[in-house]
């Protein structure tokens, strides 16, 4: 059978669409062939032709139809795309808008440069801001379902809250079926040895029930037992920390045996990492412990009724339990318990305790909140300001491509595409900034950590994590919408006017309101900041103009803790410190040496006391005073001035008639004009006091607790008189661990090496803690409020930048695109002077209109930094008035910048570029 | 993805076609074959006619083109296999079912024997 030629067969099959004929030539060719083959067969010669014709006929119909088929496809495909495009459509399109985005962004190197620096510097100060606020506050405390967990306290009357004394503890304990679990813990210094070298350490004396109450088991080893604190036997858990600094992290420690204040303590378990308790910010007992011990409350413990508040107790509320129930049954309890376990002699007191219970979250972040949340929202109010100087910077560059993009309007781009494609380039430069921002985040939020008041707790819990990235990802689209919306809006809002040639003679109304609109947001959003940021600022000052009662300077000021282990009695306690001070006034530079239980800027404390023959008048006044215990020449040697009588001295010894020295304050209130010299005090109420004191002198007020507190009665008292009992007391220990206060002739520190080497010479072993010059614990005293300063500040003065910067851009562009219009008012014989100041003019209405809701938002908003100020109202006029009249001269100059290149238009070319 | 109802009844060839991939997966010229012999020689299917409805019922859904087997011949292009989707076999069977219908219908006036 002769086979029909193939080549006919192929000329024809090049009919077909390309991409058809490509891939099944020899299918179709071979199709072609079978149909004439299967014709001949059935007609026989004569279907030769028919079957031609007919092969013919099908080929181009088909060639015609399929490619009818193809194009109904590629419609049906893009109808597709634009109204419910599939996802990959979609992401193409994007894409394609981001390299889009991304060309532009690439012409204008330094357009984009600005923007992305600008939002690198605010999106990473928010994120470490957030990374802090996200670390302190919003992180749960590292314990097994810590919203269950309360703090109890106690207070007696008005005063405190404080802990719990030792016999109420226990009796609250023994009837606390309240909770799923309660412990009792006090924070001790103690002296490690027997790991070199010896430090002192921070020790929780806990209840064996403390782990169990915050659902954390130790790592390595076992928790201390009942039976461990009942027989108080000498066992230990380690923190993570201290088990990695002394031991390098040997589980082999577990076992091993460290010395507490010279007594050996076997170390039973290590705590996991990350395990922080007590944490700082509680109001005591608020300092990480290194080392856990049995509380193991002593006999003399137990009875110590009405004194020592000093535990602190945190109970887990049972399943469904809340706190406010927690908080009524507590009280109730205290009380009831208070009736009945006190001796009689203090039923006053037993019927003025009370308790409380709060959640242990709350007891530890409260008190920073607001201080936190302030910065924060400063920080926020930047990034605010920064945003709308960005969507003024895209929304002008935007307007040169007002043509472009009314040109792609006429082609059939829809606003929907339009707005996509402005956005993209918002969200481009937003997301490079996030990405520099985030990186300059890890390394700000550092530095924020380091000049974070070491008060603030939780500090070594900042960091970053999955919420902090969601925040910066979620700050991200809010910049690029805040950014790009405005001007995308704008843009793409339907006129049709752009395409007209001539529209460029003036700015238009709507224009210059937009522009007008933005600029006062930023003024007065500064202005906010600016007056918080003067507040703090003042507040701050204030709080350092504060008069301490005391000499800082050149006042060198060390502790030192004698362990109960090689002074057991009171008589080696006493001969220790005399000798000590003896030395130390020896050493050359040193002009007066002395000893106190408590530093200046430190904790207060409160004693009741009793007036010998008091005059009536006094009788209702609460008579508590903070006591000093005073060794040496204390009062000499921090600078106190003496108003009467005479300061303490070395013939006030323990067999001399006891004396006391009160401060100013006290004498005012309890003797008024009359001289209380020679009258006689006693420690406790008057059913029951201790022996009598007689006052043989009157100093000047000191600051004993911070510096915005409220100066206090105050007494020094010899701690040589303080009973040998209350001496060799090694529970409590305050008389055994004094601070040392060392006024120099010359600068302080240089006396330090010689003050080790004498303190040394009298006992090698003995750890000197907290070396630190007056100035340094001043300086600390005043960290929170010089934190908030410096931050708010901080970010006012950026604010006020970023605000200054938007004013004189907004003019700039208005003044170049009025350059025209200018030009003819100028060939009309306008003076420059007259264009000037209507320049200038416009800037200043702008800038009054942002100063006044600013000083007006400040007025309504400021009362949230009450609680962080001191000595002045959170609506001081001076600070308003000092802030409107720097936001005055900075908008001034600001305006006079852009306003001054009017003077140098030249009419001609400004009409010849008409 | 059907982007049109597939039109009821089915033209004759699109059945057909159908009914020769219900199955097996088939290419081109096999499908061709395989109507012809079903039908006796009677249905004579033309290679661009069947290249388009092939096209017409992937476009619908009816059917849908895959990778052709290993040992597809690969000189010339590799043919294109074609397999028939549950959508073209429900079609197919609702179209079979119709005919079915006129079927009976012959048979009950003793058109066609019982």
């Amino acid at each position: 059978m002769p086979r029909p030629s193939s080549a006919f067969v192929r000329l024809l099959l090049r009919a077909y669409p390309r991409h058809l004929r490509v891939r099944e030539r020899d299918a179709l060719e071979a199709a072609c062939i079978a149909c004439l083959a299967r014709e001949r067969a059935r007609l026989g010669r004569l279907g030769v032709p028919y079957a031609w014709g007919r092969l013919i006929a099908d080929t181009i119909t088909a060639a015609i139809l399929l490619r009818v088929d193809e194009r109904r496809r590629r419609r049906l495909a893009w109808h597709h795309s634009q109204h419910s495009a599939p996802k990959e459509i979609l992401m193409t399109r994007i894409w394609q808008d981001v390299k889009y985005a991304a060309r532009l962004l690439q012409r204008a190197p330094l357009f984009s440069l600005v923007v992305i620096a600008t939002l690198a510097v605010t999106i990473g100060a928010t994120t470490a801001v957030f990374t802090v606020v996200n670390g302190v506050l919003l992180r749960a405390l590292p314990y097994r379902d810590p919203t269950r967990l309360v703090l109890l306290q106690e207070a007696i009357g008005e005063m405190g809250p404080w802990g719990f004394s030792a016999p109420d503890y226990l009796a609250f304990e023994a009837r606390a079926g309240l909770f799923e679990s309660i412990a009792a813990f006090r924070n001790r210094e103690y002296e490690l040895s027997g790991v070199e070298p010896p430090e002192r350490v921070i020790v929780t004396r806990a209840s064996a029930t403390l782990f169990e109450t915050l659902g954390v088991r130790p790592a390595l080893g076992r928790p201390f037992t009942r039976e461990d604190d009942e027989s108080a036997r000498p066992v230990a858990v380690l923190s993570d920390a201290l088990w990695t600094r002394k031991f390098a992290r040997d589980p082999a420690a577990v076992g091993r045996a460290i010395l507490l204040d010279r007594q050996p303590f076997t170390i039973v378990g290590v705590m996991p990492n990350g395990f922080i308790f007590p944490q700082r910010g509680l109001l005591i007992n608020n300092v990480p412990a290194d080392v856990y011990v049995p509380i193991a409350f002593t006999p003399s413990d137990r009875r110590g009724f009405g004194s020592m508040y000093a535990n602190g107790v945190v109970a887990r509320l049972k399943p469904g339990g809340t706190v406010t129930q927690a908080n009524v049954d507590t009280r109730a309890l205290v009380q009831a318990n208070a009736r009945e376990i006190y001796p009689a002699a203090l039923s006053g007191l037993a019927a003025a305790v009370s308790g409380s219970a709060t959640p242990l979250t709350d007891e530890v972040i409260g008190r920073s909140r607001t201080l936190l949340w302030v910065v924060f929202a400063a920080v926020g109010c930047v990034l605010l300001i920064a945003c709308a100087d960005i969507a003024s910077l895209i929304l002008a560059r935007a307007m040169a491509r007002e043509r472009e993009i009314a040109v792609r309007s006429a082609l059939g781009a829809g606003r929907g595409r339009l707005i996509r494609q402005l956005l993209a380039e918002s969200a481009l430069l937003a997301s490079i900034g996030s990405v520099l921002g985030l990186l300059l985040a890890v390394w700000l939020s550092r530095a924020l950590v380091a000049l974070a008041p070491s008060t603030l707790p939780r500090l070594h819990e900042i960091g970053l994590d999955a919420r902090v990235l969601l925040f910066t990802a979620a700050l991200t689209v809010v910049t690029a919408l805040l950014c790009g919306m405005l001007p995308a809006l704008e843009l793409t809002r339907p006129r049709g006017s752009a395409l007209k040639d001539g529209s460029r003679t003036s700015t238009g109304r709507r224009e210059r309101r937009i522009f007008g609109t933005l600029v006062a947001a930023q003024l007065a959003i500064a202005v906010v900041l600016l007056v918080g940021g003067g507040l703090l600022l003042r507040s701050f000052s204030k709080l350092m103009a504060v008069d301490t009662g005391f000499r800082v300077e050149r006042l060198l000021t060390l502790g030192i803790s004698l362990p109960a282990q090689g002074y057991r009695d009171a008589a080696s306690v006493r001969g220790f410190y005399s000798r000590l001070l003896d030395d130390l006034s020896q050493v050359p530079g040193v002009s007066a040496a002395g000893a106190s239980t408590g530093l200046p800027l430190g904790v207060r404390d409160l004693r009741v006391f009793t007036i010998e023959q008091e005059s009536p008048a006094t009788r209702e006044l609460p008579h508590s005073a903070d006591p000093e215990y005073v060794a040496g020449r204390y009062v000499e040697a921090l600078g106190i001035p003496l108003k009467r009588g005479r300061y303490l001295g070395a013939e006030d010894a323990a067999a001399s008639e006891p004396v006391a020295v009160i401060n100013e304050t006290m004498a005012r209130r309890f003797w008024g004009t009359s001289d209380p010299i020679g009258q006689r005090i006693a420690w406790g109420l008057e059913s029951q006091h201790g022996p009598w004191m007689r006052i043989v002198g009157v100093v000047g007020d000191v600051k004993q607790g911070a510096l915005n507190t409220e100066t206090i009665s105050q007494t020094y008292v010899p701690w040589m008189q303080v009973s040998d009992g209350m001496i060799a007391d090694n529970v409590v220990g305050i008389m055994r661990s004094l601070r040392v206060a060392l006024r120099g002739e010359v600068e302080p520190t240089a006396l330090t090496d010689t003050v080790r080497a004498r303190i040394r010479a009298i006992d090698s072993a003995l750890p000197v803690t907290s070396v630190q010059t007056m100035s340094e614990i001043v300086k600390r005293s005043t960290a929170v409020p010089r934190f908030n300063a410096l931050l708010v500040s901080l970010f006012a003065v950026l604010a006020l930048l970023l605000a200054a910067i938007g004013i004189a851009g907004m003019l700039a562009m208005s003044v170049s695109r009025r350059m025209p219009e200018l030009g003819i008012r100028m060939a009309l014989g306008a003076q420059r002077q007259t264009l000037l100041a209507m320049v200038i003019r416009q800037g200043m209405i702008t800038a009054a209109a942002g100063l006044a809701t600013g000083l007006l938002s400040a007025w309504l908003v400021s009362r949230v930094l009450s609680s962080l100020l001191f000595g002045i109202s959170p609506r001081d006029p001076m600070t308003f008035a000092t802030v409107a009249g720097l936001l005055g001269v900075v908008a001034l100059v600001a305006c006079a910048l852009p306003a001054w290149s009017v003077t140098r238009v030249d009419p001609l070319k400004a009409l010849r570029a008409e | 993805m059907p982007t049109t109802k597939p039109p009821a009844p089915l033209e004759p060839h699109w059945f057909q076609i159908l009914l020769a991939l219900a199955d097996r997966d088939l290419h081109g010229l096999a499908i061709m074959d395989d109507v012809l012999e079903r039908t006796g020689g009677r249905m004579r299917l033309w290679p661009g006619m069947l290249y388009r409805a092939l096209g017409r019922l992937a476009d619908i859904g009816l059917v849908t083109e895959i990778e052709p087997p290993d040992d597809a011949p690969i000189a010339g292009g590799r043919p294109r296999f074609f397999r028939i989707t549950t959508a073209g076999r429900r079609a197919c069977a609702a179209e079979a079912e119709r005919l079915a219908g006129f079927v009976a219908v012959a048979r009950r006036k003793k058109l066609l024997r019982a």
